[in-house]
């Protein structure tokens, strides 16, 4: 089982090549903008390293976020259009996800953190297992003060993963019982794990419901005057 | 050598248009309209317009080649719009194009969409050829260019503030007509008076540029005091009388650049071009000069991926370089720089 997987959730973008979950090949950039620029040159760099050909791909997962939405657009077209050009599925993946399962070392509850911006984090709680984890709650959109008195309210030892540095410093004073790590980005080699197992369950994605996790309603600001002729004409 | 089969794809801004050429010939043509979507906001909104791109794109390269009876391994090249446009919305578009494009191991070509319109006469008139003067008014431009030849191109006159598309739109808003502003303006005008009010004519001293603000500040103070003073003209003759001022402006500059340069052609495209009181103008301007007018049908004046797939057709017929994988969108692309 060959996978192509392609991660533009967040700042950094990768992309891997593994075989049953193994990785193969790699390649990866941290850059707020440019996923469209870097795609496909690190799509053919990891067929070149490998000796791979497009055909011999079997599935292709993407993060579907949730994250700032223009990269996960770009990543989200490139992986159709390959799956439709050789006939692959499609995996979708959880950026929160992603990251909790490579946090997943220990025995803390692990909450996963995405940098929504405007001074919002996308967050979801996840329980370590044996060799992975289980969601352990939904995802939600929170502001720094509101994730804090989740965080307050939570009475297991916790790891904080993510792009917890986008939160304000103040906000962890006084939380003894939540440790701050590591990664702070999803990346494409974790998603081939989760890949490998969906698509051993061939737990696939209908293209046609494939679209990014938003998770908020799209920014709308018209800066028009907001004319009115209400009066004018009877 | 046999006519190429290329795949174009439009996503620059509330449309995603996705088509099939065989030459210069249309084999599918397809198209994802927003505007109900944008309508309840007055406007096209980017992260509205990005969003319903990236669900369209699949199922309507799906259905353009599906149409055309073509399978993806049987075209010749992947066309997309690289820019201008709006940035989150031009990335899924050529996102996806490269992406199939190095799956299916054929060139990509990123095309400027202003010189999509300046094609786009092409797919219909078998004549039209440069040199040729060419108006391109929409939403979001209003340019005259002189195409001296397919690839050379004189940008002679611009707007210096709204595009004419945005003028319909502020001013329908402002009439209470809706969205868009030039459908609904051109459908209010049929039953008023184009001489009822003066509105100004902008730019007079600058032959070939455009300026609309001056118009829209003139129509709602012109409309503040008509209120005050009872002397309200009925909505039909005010919208007719707005359309007049912007086709006026419009035609009179085009026609001044055919004057100026001499050339015996002109086309148009954008959105713009569907107004009909434009379209009878301009034809009843080139009668009258002798001069031949390609102005194709609306859909054709409007974005889509066919005009984008046909610039891709000379592109690949004279050898040109195909996009750079690590190539980017350029949402300030300029043509001809
Ligand atoms: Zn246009």
């Amino acid at each position: 089982m060959k996978i192509l997987a392609i991660e533009t959730a967040t700042p950094a973008s990768s992309v891997a090549l593994g075989s049953g979950g193994t990785l193969e090949a790699m390649s990866v950039r941290v850059d707020r903008r440019g996923h469209v620029g870097f795609l496909m040159p690190a799509i053919d760099f990891c067929f070149e390293q490998t000796g791979w050909n497009q055909h011999d791909i079997d599935a292709v997962a993407v993060d579907v976020g949730p994250g700032p939405f223009t990269g996960i657009r770009a990543g989200i077209a490139t992986a159709q259009a390959f799956a439709a050009g050789v006939g692959a599925p499609v995996i979708a993946v959880s950026s929160l996800t992603v990251q909790a399962l490579r946090a997943a070392t220990g025995r803390r509850r692990i909450w996963s953190v995405v940098d929504m911006r405007r001074g919002q984090v996308a967050v979801a709680p996840y329980r370590p297992l044996p060799g992975g984890v289980a969601p352990d709650g939904s995802a939600e959109v929170l502001g720094a003060e509101e994730f804090r008195a989740v965080l307050d309210t939570d009475e297991a030892d916790t790891l904080v993963v993510g792009d917890w540095q986008a939160l304000p410093e103040a906000m962890w004073g006084g939380l003894h019982r939540v440790r701050r790590g590591r990664p702070r980005y999803p990346s494409a080699d974790v998603m081939l794990e989760i890949a490998a197992i969906r698509a051993a369950h061939g737990d696939y994605v209908a293209a046609e419901d494939l679209r990014p996790d938003y998770m908020r309603e799209p920014d709308v600001q018209i800066n028009w005057k907001t004319f009115r002729s209400e009066g004018l004409w009877p | 050598m046999t006519a190429p089969l290329i795949l174009g794809i439009e996503t620059s801004c509330d449309e995603t248009g996705v088509a099939v050429l065989e030459g210069f010939n249309v084999r599918s043509f397809v198209l994802a309209s927003q505007t109900e979507e944008h309508a309840r906001f007055g406007g096209v909104v980017p992260e509205v317009a990005a969003r319903a791109h990236v669900e369209a794109i699949r199922p309507l390269v799906h259905q353009a080649l599906a149409s055309a009876g073509v399978h993806p391994d049987q075209l010749d090249a992947v066309a997309a719009t690289r820019g201008p446009g709006l940035i989150g919305a031009l990335m899924v578009g050529y996102a996806f194009a490269k992406s199939l494009a190095w799956t299916l191991g054929k060139p990509l070509y990123g095309i400027d969409h202003m010189e999509g319109h300046l094609y786009a006469p092409r797919l219909e008139f078998e004549e039209y050829r440069p040199p040729a003067i060419v108006l391109l008014a929409s939403g979001g431009h209003s340019q005259i260019i002189h195409v001296r030849e397919w690839g050379d191109y004189e940008t002679l006159g611009t707007t210096i503030d709204d595009a004419a598309g945005e003028a319909f739109d502020k001013l329908a808003r402002f009439l209470g007509l809706g969205y868009p502003g030039g459908p609904v303006i051109d459908a209010e005008s049929e039953h008023g008076d184009p001489k009822a009010v003066a509105f100004p004519r902008a730019l007079r001293d600058r032959p070939f540029d455009f300026s609309f603000s001056g118009l829209k500040t003139s129509v709602i103070t012109y409309l503040e005091k008509a209120k005050v003073d009872g002397t309200l003209p009925p909505r039909a003759d005010v919208a007719a009388s707005i359309q007049e001022a912007i086709v006026d402006v419009l035609v009179e500059k085009t026609f001044n650049a055919v004057e100026e340069t001499g050339v015996n052609a002109v086309g148009g495209g954008g959105g713009v071009l569907a107004n009909r009181r434009l379209r009878s103008r301009l034809r009843e301007e080139a009668d009258r000069r002798g001069v031949d007018l390609f102005i194709p049908s609306i859909e054709m004046c409007t974005d889509n991926g066919a005009m984008v797939a046909a610039v891709a057709v000379d592109r690949l017929s004279n050898g040109a370089p195909p996009d750079d994988w690590g190539a980017d969108v350029d949402p300030s692309m300029r043509l001809g720089s």
